[in-house]
């Protein structure tokens, strides 16, 4: 099954492990994997901010992108969130509309392509530590991918799973609004930290690198002992 | 009577809409979906009366199960458990018809015993205000809430199952149904008959409560602090 | 009339809330609670969904055809004995209500818990008449005593505590006893027993109007509501113009949606239908009734992007779902209407003006969205305003210069690529050990309370291109 790769531009530039971990799983389960080069970003911080055309403009591009693309994964669920509305930003466009749906069509989550799609339940890896998930509000909610992860998760080697508690709550990214309304946010990202350290876990995974990067960001300035990472990290160790 | 400004204000809401001004032609559309008529479909009277006992507890009112037969000593019980006092009720066939009246006797002498009569006017309403007890019957019964339904007229005053420290609802079994979409539909089917709806239909679950003061239930604000529901087999 | 409760800058009011501890602990708990019983409602019907899409297909219908069902309810109410006023704004309707009070010279009135009479400002409009006003609602009836506003649309005193409680008691009413909720509960309902009693005037809000017989469905759990709509003659019911479906089983699905969703029951206690005057012989309710339906601003929103916020059902549970409601509070939103709904509507309502922080305060979670019991895209119209904003051009120059460039990165793999070449070192300088704790410029919000992890040398594209190339080697 060919496969592109949407990178996404936090992991692109701020966490290309996601990318190399994302590649690796995706050619052990069979897929190959290409990496279209005129991608760019979703367009998620300028539509999110309210300014539409500025968004449009990237959206634009990585329809361009991934035009021949058969599949095109990506690990975030907020950013493919963002592809799949892509149809409703160019409704009543003529030019645009036909070709944000079949890019919305074939877009997925990593988590959601790996179960859903290739229709595989353990990946095979083995991953020694006490492990809780933070469930994404845009993974959950926008793209309703809410079992694909902890299934994968679940059937992890070795792992073990403690539940977060309140872990449907936002952690307070929300992309601009981190720096717009940043004490709200504050008080947000204080309280999903609260809830990781309840949970004495080692490991906080998720599937959101925007998120992920704001909940270690803070447990890091506490000084707190926890890992972040992406959940295919997990998915691609095998010690 | 009078309606003001009606036709400037709607003119404008037409206009919003982009389109003209309706008043007639509109029909409500058979709803795509239809989940209300689905719960408790197809269960008898006996199962219904299971999911209306449950439901009562949770909603802090007590449940007793009788015949007619019995119901005076029901009911007698249950009036002395409320200290008895004052007692008032809806000029209703059905007092006669379950032996009310009957049941009285068996009360204290002192027992103040008022029926509705709107010939004395406001006064009704004073010794409602008084009484220790509002006893009426439920016209339709609501087994998913545990509700009793009121059609309140001339001889049925509003304040009768209000104002009472103490209410108990007599609940023939017949009146049982599944949930309030029935009672619902009860209602609109006469309306489309072209039947006047009662001025007040009181859909009433447990006594009066509130959570106003740091989310802690308190039960008994401005109606009864206690309900008893008395169902009773025909 | 705007629906700003004080005079402060946005910023302000959110630190307020955020320094009150006793507030904050009592929503978190409040939320938590009201969340579970909506889930077990909503989990007991199991069907949860398909009930969402019928209240929204309910109120799309309904407020798609609003002019027809509110002329058949005028109809309704004037065959039932009553008058009806429909008000374009806030001062029409409290001068025509003000008109009946003065009428009847009325001495006492006595209201049930009503969000759009807060909104409209009804109470102040009333002290005018000299007449003396009174909320029977046991929330409303503490804030009044206080003269503090709701800070949520269901439980309004949510942010007071009972000690507080007590002392308002004790200073406004001679309160002797206990902070025992039982207590103060039992003083309050003595207290307004008096009132009700006295009252010439009533004054009911509405939750839902039923358009084929012009009845007026109130939903309570104390029982105030049927109080005032049992004692006085005269009746006043004032309602935002959208509050109407077009039959009773209409009214009996979406009252067991809000109630659900609003406090986590099947019903509330008391649900009551009232239909214009009292009948002949009948001894209570008014004889002299009067329905007030108010846009102040509705319409503002019908044929837009945002009438769908015109089917809300003021269940609050997108309130009791918002992590932002549940770290600032109510009265940090500075409006009438606070929460997700509250940030969509208000400036609907009322402008962009006054509100321009509310489409901001959310992350985006969509918590409210998946809430809402007739599918409301809340944090859709959130993004829909900010839009709004950027049109009219009102959002700041720094903001504009940043998106543009934002836009360019985005349009252009060229300079998107370039980026990922220079991210490293252009933020070098602030880098120690891969992570920057005090960033400059637009990242210094960031840093101020967390690490951001610092980009590192060698970026995807550059991993990926390379080995490729040592794949073809």
């Amino acid at each position: 099954m060919k496969v592109s790769l949407f990178i996404t531009c936090i992991s692109d530039i701020m966490f290309p492990n996601v990318g190399k971990n994302t590649v690796e799983i995706l050619e052990r389960l069979g897929c190959e994997v290409d990496f279209p080069t005129l991608q760019t970003c979703c367009g998620q911080p300028a539509y999110n901010s309210g300014y539409l055309e500025e968004a449009k403009g990237s959206m634009k591009q990585m329809i361009r992108a991934f035009k021949d693309a058969e599949y095109v994964v990506g690990p975030s669920g907020s950013c493919v969130g963002m592809i799949r509305e892509y149809p409703h930003v160019f409704k009543g466009d003529s030019e645009w509309e036909k070709p944000a749906q079949e890019l919305a069509a074939k877009t997925f989550e990593l988590t959601q392509f790996i179960v859903d799609v290739l229709g595989v339940k353990d990946v095979g890896s083995t991953f020694k530590g006490k492990v809780t998930y933070h469930p994404s509000c845009h993974m959950t909610r926008i793209l309703g991918v809410k079992d694909a992860p902890k299934i994968l998760l679940q059937n992890v080697k070795g792992i073990e799973f403690v539940e977060l508690p309140s872990g449907e709550d936002c952690c307070g990214f929300g992309g601009t609004f981190s720096v717009k309304k940043p004490e709200i946010s504050a008080e947000m990202v204080k309280e999903k930290s609260r809830h990781v350290t309840e949970t004495g876990a080692e490991y906080l995974v998720g599937g959101d690198m925007g998120c992920l990067m704001n909940i270690g960001g803070r447990m890091q300035r506490e000084g707190k002992n926890v890992k972040v990472i992406h959940i295919s990290e997990i998915l691609n160790t095998h010690n | 009577m009078a309606v003001y400004n009606r036709d400037e204000f709607l003119n404008k809401l037409a206009a919003k809409l982009g389109r003209p001004r309706r008043t007639e032609g509109v029909v409500r559309p058979v709803w795509r979906v239809n989940p209300q008529y689905e719960v408790f479909k197809g269960m008898d009277q006996e199962e219904l009366v299971d999911i209306f006992a449950n439901q009562c507890e949770a909603i802090h009112t007590d449940f007793v199960r009788t015949d007619v037969a019995h119901l005076k000593n029901v009911l007698v019980d249950v009036i002395k458990s409320y200290g008895g006092e004052s007692i008032i009720l809806p000029k209703d066939p059905r007092n006669e018809i379950y032996g009310l009246p009957d049941c009285f006797n068996e009360l204290q002498q002192d027992t103040n015993i008022h029926v509705w009569d709107y010939t004395i006017g406001k006064e009704n309403e004073k010794i409602a205000e008084r009484a220790n007890i509002g006893i009426t019957f439920s016209d339709i019964t609501l087994a998913e809430t545990a509700t009793v339904t009121l059609f309140h007229n001339k001889h049925h005053g509003r304040s009768i199952s209000l104002m009472p420290k103490n209410y108990i609802a007599i609940i023939p079994k017949s009146t049982l149904v599944p949930r309030m979409t029935q009672a619902a539909a009860i209602i609109h089917e006469k309306i489309e008959k072209g039947e006047l709806v009662a001025s007040c239909v009181s859909f009433i679950s447990g006594p009066s409560n509130s959570a106003d003061i740091e989310m802690n239930l308190i039960v008994g604000v401005h109606g009864p602090v206690k309900a008893t529901y008395i169902l009773v087999d025909e | 009339m705007s629906l700003k409760l004080e005079d402060i800058p946005f910023e302000e009011g959110v630190q307020k809330g955020i320094e009150n501890d006793f507030m904050r602990q009592a929503v978190s708990g409040a939320q938590g609670r009201f969340r579970a019983g909506r889930l077990k409602q909503a989990q007991e019907l199991g069907n949860w969904e398909d009930w969402r899409k019928l209240g929204e297909e309910i109120r799309t219908h309904t407020v798609n055809h609003i002019d027809f069902y509110l002329h058949q309810l005028s109809e309704q109410v004037e065959k039932r004995g009553g008058h009806v006023y429909f008000a374009e704004t806030a001062e029409e309707a409290n001068s025509y209500i003000k008109q009946v009070i003065q009428t009847k010279n009325a001495k006492k009135i006595v209201k049930s818990k009503s969000m759009v009479t807060e909104e409209i400002g009804l109470n102040d409009a009333l002290a005018e008449t000299g007449a003396e006003v009174v909320e029977s609602d046991l929330g409303e009836w503490i804030l009044q005593l206080e003269g503090d506003h709701p800070s949520h649309i269901v439980t309004p005193a949510l942010h007071k505590n009972k000690e507080q409680i007590r002392e308002t008691f004790a200073q406004k009413r001679g309160y002797t006893g206990s902070s025992e909720p039982e207590e103060l509960a039992a003083f309050a309902r003595k207290q307004l027993r008096s009132d009700f009693l006295q009252a010439d005037v009533g004054i009911t809000g509405c939750n839902f109007a039923i358009a084929e017989s012009g009845t007026i469905t109130l939903v309570t759990n104390e029982g105030n509501a049927d109080m005032v709509w049992t004692v006085p003659d005269t009746l006043i019911t004032v309602m935002g113009m959208e509050r109407i479906v077009p039959t009773w089983e209409e009214m009996e699905v979406l009252v067991g949606l809000l109630t659900r969703s609003a406090v986590g029951q099947k019903l509330t206690s008391y649900i009551t239908a009232y239909t214009g005057c009292r009948e002949e012989d009948e001894i209570e309710g008014p004889n002299d009734y009067h329905l007030v339906i108010v846009d102040n601003g509705r319409s503002n929103a019908l044929g837009t992007e945002f009438q769908a916020a015109l089917h809300c059902i003021r269940c609050g549970s997108c309130i009791n779902v918002c992590p932002v409601y549940r770290h600032i509070g109510g009265h940090a939103y500075n409006s009438v209407y606070p929460g997700p709904i509250g940030a969509v509507l208000t400036p609907v309502l009322d402008g962009y003006d006054d509100h321009k922080d509310l489409p901001y305060a959310s992350s985006l979670c969509g918590a409210c969205t998946e809430a809402c019991p007739v599918r409301i895209p809340l944090h859709e119209m959130l993004v829909l305003h900010r839009q709004k904003i950027v049109e009219n051009g009102d959002t700041p120059f720094a903001e504009k210069m940043m998106m543009k460039g934002v836009g360019m990165w985005g349009g252009s793999p060229f300079v998107y690529k370039m980026s990922t070449k220079l991210a490293h070192s252009a933020l070098k300088p602030w880098t120690k050990d891969e992570t920057i704790e005090n960033g400059p410029g637009p990242l210094k919000a960031w840093t101020a309370v967390r690490n951001l992890a610092a980009p590192p040398k060698q970026s995807f594209r550059s991993w990926f291109e390379n080995r490729k190339k040592d794949g073809e080697n």
